[in-house]
This record gives structure tokens, sequence and C-alpha cells, in this order.
């Protein structure tokens, strides 16, 4: 599945539409940057609660293909700016990242 | 006496790289600030220059760094001796993942003597969170004699109250808000003293705000007392 497809799915809000139309290739939910920059799979969809502008560096960094934000987090402008710059898909949910997690799995186990 | 406690120099990626050491006395001299503490993250290899450039300038300095927790909170090791610093410093460092700077996304992170001029660039990213708890990094604090005080508690990211949720107990010398928030969070946590500071990373933030400590002196033992003693009024 694209990021594209995230943008479709009911409930997601698109925050940041000017990106790069990468595979998601898994899902990471973690709200710890560190963890992320060391474990996060290449081509993932990032589900966190970590709105802010250093989420997406880290995002970034690790090369994931998109950053949901969870529980309808506020998300602040240079966070916008930040995944603009990096082309980078920035997503809202009113979902919590459990239910963001099991969402996101069932759709790419079914493509598998 | 004046005092900003939490400034950045450009050895702090994210910090300007007008921020140099002596810039950073200057101003701080020039807002009529009397103490300022220099605090990178992770880092207090500008401290030497800083303390050059404090004298330089009439400015008491302290010496310290933000270090980010295994947690992912902000705190401020904040100490009166430069040897106190280097040794929280080494500390610090040898708990820093080995993820190398790029330079490009994050910024530079130049380690400048008390000219400005470039000593050495660290190679390794400071804004990573150490191997070192929360609970860990206060007790080193005050083994090393400084002052441990949380950072911009009430933020939404990299505080105490957005990675744990609550205050644990812990050595607590003050606690760090924001301006606006400085009444309501003397209300909240009542045993601990408030302060805020400028967290400044761009030269026309330094002192933008900073609290008055009647404080009899620099060292760290005086400032504890007069933070304990409530012998302090917030700026804004
Ligand atoms: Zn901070
Ligand atoms: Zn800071």
């Amino acid at each position: 599945m694209k990021a594209s497809d995230v943008a479709t799915l009911d409930g997601v809000e698109t925050v940041q539409p000017d990106y790069e139309n990468r595979d998601i290739l898994a899902g990471y939910a973690s709200d710890l940057l560190s963890d992320v920059m060391a474990h996060a799979p290449e081509g993932c969809l990032l589900i966190t609660i970590q709105a802010h502008g250093n989420t997406v560096s880290v995002a970034s960094l690790a090369g994931a293909a998109g950053v949901m934000i969870c529980n309808r987090r506020p998300i602040p402008d240079d966070m916008i700016a930040a995944a603009r710059a990096e082309r980078l898909p920035l997503f809202r949910t009113a979902r919590n990242q459990f239910e963001m997690s099991c969402l996101l799995g069932g759709l790419l186990s079914a493509r598998e | 006496m004046k005092a900003d406690w939490h400034v950045h120099s450009c050895l702090s990626p994210c910090a300007s790289l007008d921020m140099s050491p002596d810039r950073i006395a200057r101003e701080a001299a020039a807002r009529g600030l009397d103490m300022v503490a220099l605090t990178d993250h992770n880092s207090a290899r500008n401290a030497p220059a800083f303390a050059a450039c404090c004298r330089r300038h009439g400015v008491l300095p302290l010496f310290g760094l933000e270090a980010v927790t295994s947690e992912e909170c902000h705190v401020l090791a904040l100490f009166d001796n430069l040897a106190a610093a280097a040794e929280m410093d080494a500390w610090v460092s040898a708990a820093l993942p080995p993820v190398p700077l790029d330079a490009e996304r994050f910024g530079d992170q130049p380690v400048v003597d008390e000219h400005g001029v470039i000593l050495e660039q660290i190679e390794i990213l400071l804004l990573s969170a150490t191997g070192r708890s929360l609970e860990e990094t206060g007790r080193r604090t005050r083994e090393l004699g400084g002052l441990f005080i949380p950072s911009h508690i009430d933020r939404p990211s990299f505080s105490i109250e957005s990675q744990i949720g609550f205050l644990p107990p812990g050595p607590y010398d003050a606690l760090e808000v924001s301006p606006a928030h400085a009444g309501a969070y003397r209300t909240r946590y009542p045993d601990h003293p408030v302060i805020v500071s400028s967290d400044a990373h761009v030269p026309e933030a330094i002192g933008s705000a900073f609290f008055d400590l009647a404080a009899d002196g620099p060292a760290v033992s005086e400032l504890r007392a007069a933070l304990r003693q409530r012998r302090l009024r917030i700026h804004t």
C-alpha cells in the first residue's frame, strides 16, 4: 500500500499533503524517539503521539515513509513545516496507537 | 541577582551559530543579567570559553548542561565550577548513543574558544537520549555538587510531564516552567521552587525570561539555600 492509501482511510486526516508517495512496508508504534531512531524499519508508517518537529527529523533519519499522530493531538506549525521540507506525509487520527496499529496491520497482511 | 539559567550556545545543533560564549555573555551583561547558566544539550564542552567570556563581561556564570534522560526528559545540571561540569559532561557523553551528526538536518555542533574560534566539531548527535535515567541523572548531578532542575516541565515534549506524566520524587532544586504557567505550577507543586528561564537558542532571546534570586554569592550551596527559602521573584 502507498502513503496515499493511508490518506483515504476513514477518520484519517492529512495534515501535510505535499509528500513523496512511498510504499508503506510496515508499521512502527513508539513514543520514544531514541527507540524509533534505533529500531524503526525502513519504509514504515510511524505511529506515535509525539507531535513535534524532532519526530520528523528522527522519522526521516530512520527512513520512515510517513508519520501518523494519534489521539488527535494538536500538531504545531513547525512540525508541519519540517514534514513539508522532508516531503514526508503527516497524518492524524482520533484512534490511539493500538487501534491505529491494528488497522494498519490488518491492511498490510490483507495485501500480502 | 537577575538570573537566566537556561541558555544554549552554538554547540547545541538547534541553536544559532551566533550564540558564541562571548556573544551570550555580552548580551547578558547588556540586558542587566547578573548570572547566566550555559546549558547545551548533553554537553558542557563550551563551558571553559564561557568562563573566560563571563569574566570579561562581568557576568556570573554557572556551568552545566541540559541532559536528555533515557525517558527523553530534559533536565538541567548546573555547577559553580568547571571541574564538576567537565565530570558531568564525561558521565553524560559516555552514555550517548553513537548516532553520527547529520548536520544538514540538525545543525552544527562546534566547540569554540573565548574568541569564537572553532576548536572542534562534535561528530556524535548531542540531541539523542542518553542511557541514563532521570533518577540516575539526578543522583549524579547531586553527587558532583550540582543543582538539579527539570526543564520546561509544562511543555508537551521532552518534559517530565510529557514523558512520565507526573513528577516522581527526586532531588529537585527547582522546577523550570514556561513563563505563562509559572503561577499555576507554583500552586500545583508547592513543595518545589518554580523558576523561569529563556531557553535561548538565539541572541535576541537571552534574558527574555529570568528570575530574581536574593543570594549572597554564586556558590551552589548558597543558590540552593536561596531557592529553598523562596528568596526568588519571577520575571516574564
Ligand atoms: Zn529542553
Ligand atoms: Zn534547552
